[in-house]
């Protein structure tokens, strides 16, 4: 019940609102229209009630002919009313039902103008069941011809006088005009639903307009993490305050990076120049052994250092996403692994190509592959595509990772048998960075153990973003 | 090096710790090496004299080595080595593209330093002109851009491809359409690294037909010819160098 309700309530703002005024309007509506139903039925019977008591009373010396009409020669109807019948008979049909409620408002009307009838009788009746009216219309083609007399119904009122042996009897016909009075209605809600909802659609607009390019903008910034491009506030004062705070926060967490770089550049540069200072003075170290130590430190330090500040700028990459033929740079990095005589495997692989950085891919890679190698003797590459993604696998035939230690592994710093011996290579940032170039990327790193032994990990990136 | 005068360098950076044990190395093999703390005094020392090559950091005060680089190469035409810390593979190819000759991160091997140099400085004395080398070919549909290193496939993607296999391709481009034997490929594609490629040629191009052909097993690019040797099957056009 609660799907079927989520599923057609809908889900943005704009949507929600018009709905619910759409809803709201369409209630009272509702109500206003048999408000005024009811208000028109009251007020025809009013005009039925006097019109009867109008003809009664004046019967049957008033001549209804209009003044300004030829007989015979205008458009326009003469005689407006059957002239009143005067019988002795008793004028209800048999069958015939008294209207109660008519007889009473007739007779209010009648005992203010001084006449209090013997007898008063009010009933609907057809056409075709009365012999004077159709007599009457006989004669008479230019009413036969209207609508309400043709059309069948009619109010008969009858009036015995007191001491009077004849009835007076009036008829009028029952306007037929109520479905005529619904549409109406309904029309008028509908043209009042279409400027009220136009003028909200415009409105919200407005406000829902610069949400959603607010909305736009905060994912663009969570993925460029550039204050470039960002929206100029517009829409209503509360939506402005948002934007403009919004880039405020953009601002600064972008200076907080920027920051962030130039001190990691800083250190870089820093720690890199003397550095390279020791590497040259080695140089003049006798000893080749102690010198060739010294130098694998030295490239070791050089290589950790490297490492930090790839993990720290991999967020916010300076180089563009570029199409880029994924199976020819998965079959680069095995070839380098290849040329220094490393037992990697290449599987077979399809083409697969998506916009990527080359030079962090290619890195996350030799990462990848050199942990394969490293702990797991021997590497096997393939990729393929899964659903959206395009996955890069690598398998070894090492002992794999403690099932607990799994998503541990990816932490920087992070290193297998809980040790932190650097014979076993690094300083446990290498699938942290690969994993966040992943991120980069929009993809994913996964690590598992396979059933037949071995770690598998697979490098799964988006193929449309 | 048969050079019968000893080469000249100018060593220029700010970092008097790493720039004077530099210059006794250098100067241990055989280099006559002139120093400048920035490129104010580099700029004064050029003045004088005109080193044959030049060791530029590229992060120091004042005027900055890029700066400095782009002074030497356009006006001067010497060949530049930068230094660098940062080692972003971006700045490798701004470094590259300013006209540096070779970008060499710090830490660095001295000796790999001073190979560096050599290889630059032979292929100074080449003559062919480096506009000429820089300037994308186009062939099937493909493009290559030599300074980039950057192969594109007609639809546009980036193909990833190693120096080896660059080399390789060039030599195919620089020929189209003739039968290359393997010793004349290997000649084209040892010139200047031979360190770095020393394969066999056929194990380099059936790498290269891995990347680049539909079906490798049925190249149509870069076909075999009986008999011993490989043709590159299409036409190429040279594109005007690009300049950024």
């Amino acid at each position: 019940m609660n799907r079927v309700v989520n599923r057609i309530v809908p889900k943005s703002l704009l949507g929600q609102m018009l709905l619910a005024v759409g809803v709201a309007l369409f209630v009272a509506q509702g109500i206003s229209a048999v408000l005024l139903y009811r208000a028109a039925e009251q007020r025809r019977e009013m005009s039925y009630a006097s019109g009867l008591a109008f003809q009664l009373i004046a019967q049957p010396s008033f001549d209804f002919r209009s003044k300004s009409s030829n007989r015979g020669h205008g458009a326009g109807p003469v005689w407006r009313r059957i002239r009143v019948e005067v019988t002795s008979a008793y004028p209800l049909r048999p069958g015939e039902k008294r209207d109660s409620r008519r007889e009473q408002s007739l007779r209010s009307i009648l005992s203010e103008q001084g006449v209090l009838p013997a007898q008063l009788l009010v009933t609907t009746r057809k056409l075709s069941d009365d012999s004077y009216v159709l007599g009457r219309l006989r004669d008479r083609p230019d009413l036969r011809a209207r609508p309400e007399w043709s059309n069948g119904e009619f109010v008969v009122a009858a009036m015995l006088r007191p001491g009077e042996k004849a009835w007076t009897v009036a008829r009028l016909p029952l306007a037929s005009s109520q479905p005529r009075q619904l549409g109406e209605l309904i029309m008028q809600t509908l043209l009042l639903y279409v400027v009220l909802v136009g003028l909200l659609a415009l409105l919200l607009r407005r406000i829902t307009r610069p949400l959603a390019a607010l909305t736009r903008r905060l994912e663009t910034f969570a993925e460029t993490r550039e204050t470039d491009g960002q929206i100029e506030p517009s829409g209503p004062e509360d939506t402005r305050r948002l934007i403009a705070a919004h880039n405020a926060m953009e601002a600064s967490i972008a200076a907080l990076l920027d920051e962030k770089d130039v001190m990691l550049g800083a250190i870089g540069h820093d720690l890199k120049t003397p550095l390279a200072a020791l590497r040259v003075r080695i140089e003049s170290v006798p000893d080749d052994a102690e010198r060739a130590k010294m130098a694998a430190t030295i490239e070791d330090i050089a290589r950790t250092l490297d490492d930090i500040l790839s993990l720290a700028r991999v967020g916010r990459p300076t180089d563009p996403l570029e199409p880029t033929d994924l199976a020819a740079l998965v079959a680069s990095v095995v070839e380098e692994f290849e040329d220094m005589g490393e037992p990697v495997i290449l599987g077979t692989g399809e083409r697969v190509a998506l916009p990527l950085r080359a030079t962090w891919l290619r890195r996350a890679l030799r990462n990848l592959i050199g942990n394969a190698l490293r702990y797991g003797e021997r590497a096997t590459v393939s990729l393929r595509r899964e659903g959206g993604d395009a996955v890069v696998r690598i398998d070894d035939d090492g002992p794999g990772i403690a099932p607990g230690d799994l998503a541990r592994m990816m932490e920087p710093f992070a290193r297998g048998e809980g040790s932190r011996n650097r014979s076993t290579g690094g300083a446990g940032l290498g699938l942290a960075i690969a994993r966040a170039i992943a991120v980069q990327h929009g993809g994913r790193l996964v690590l598992a153990n396979r059933p037949e032994g071995g770690l598998r990990v697979e490098l799964r990136l988006p193929t449309k973003r | 090096m048969n050079d019968p005068a000893p080469t000249r360098l100018l060593l220029v950076d700010d970092e008097a710790s790493l720039r004077e044990p530099l210059a006794d190395y250098l100067s241990r093999q055989g280099f006559i090496v002139r120093q400048a703390e920035d490129a104010a005094k580099a700029r004064s020392v050029l003045l004088d004299e005109t080193p044959d090559l030049v060791l530029l950091d590229i992060m120091m005060p004042g005027e900055d080595g890029l700066s400095l680089c782009r002074h030497l190469t356009e006006t001067r035409h010497l060949p530049v080595i930068l230094l660098t810390a940062r080692g972003e593979p971006m700045d490798r190819i701004v470094g590259l593209e300013i006209g540096a000759d070779d970008y060499v991160p710090k830490p660095f091997e001295p000796r790999e330093l001073v190979a560096r140099i050599r290889s630059v400085l032979r292929r100074a004395t080449r003559p062919t002109a480096t506009s000429e080398e820089d300037s994308p070919y186009e062939f099937d549909g493909w493009r290559l851009e030599p300074l980039k290193r950057k192969l594109s496939d007609p639809s546009g993607n980036v193909v990833p491809i190693s120096s080896a296999e660059f080399r390789l391709l060039v030599a195919f481009l620089n020929h189209p359409r003739q039968v290359l034997d393997r010793d004349r490929l290997l000649d084209m594609v040892q010139g200047r690294e031979a360190h770095l490629f020393d394969r066999a040629v056929d194990n380099q191009v059936s790498r290269l037909r891995r990347k680049m052909e539909d079906d490798s097993r049925d190249p149509k690019l870069i076909q075999t010819v009986w008999g011993g040797g490989y043709r590159l099957a299409a036409d190429v056009r040279r594109l005007p160098p690009e300049h950024e």
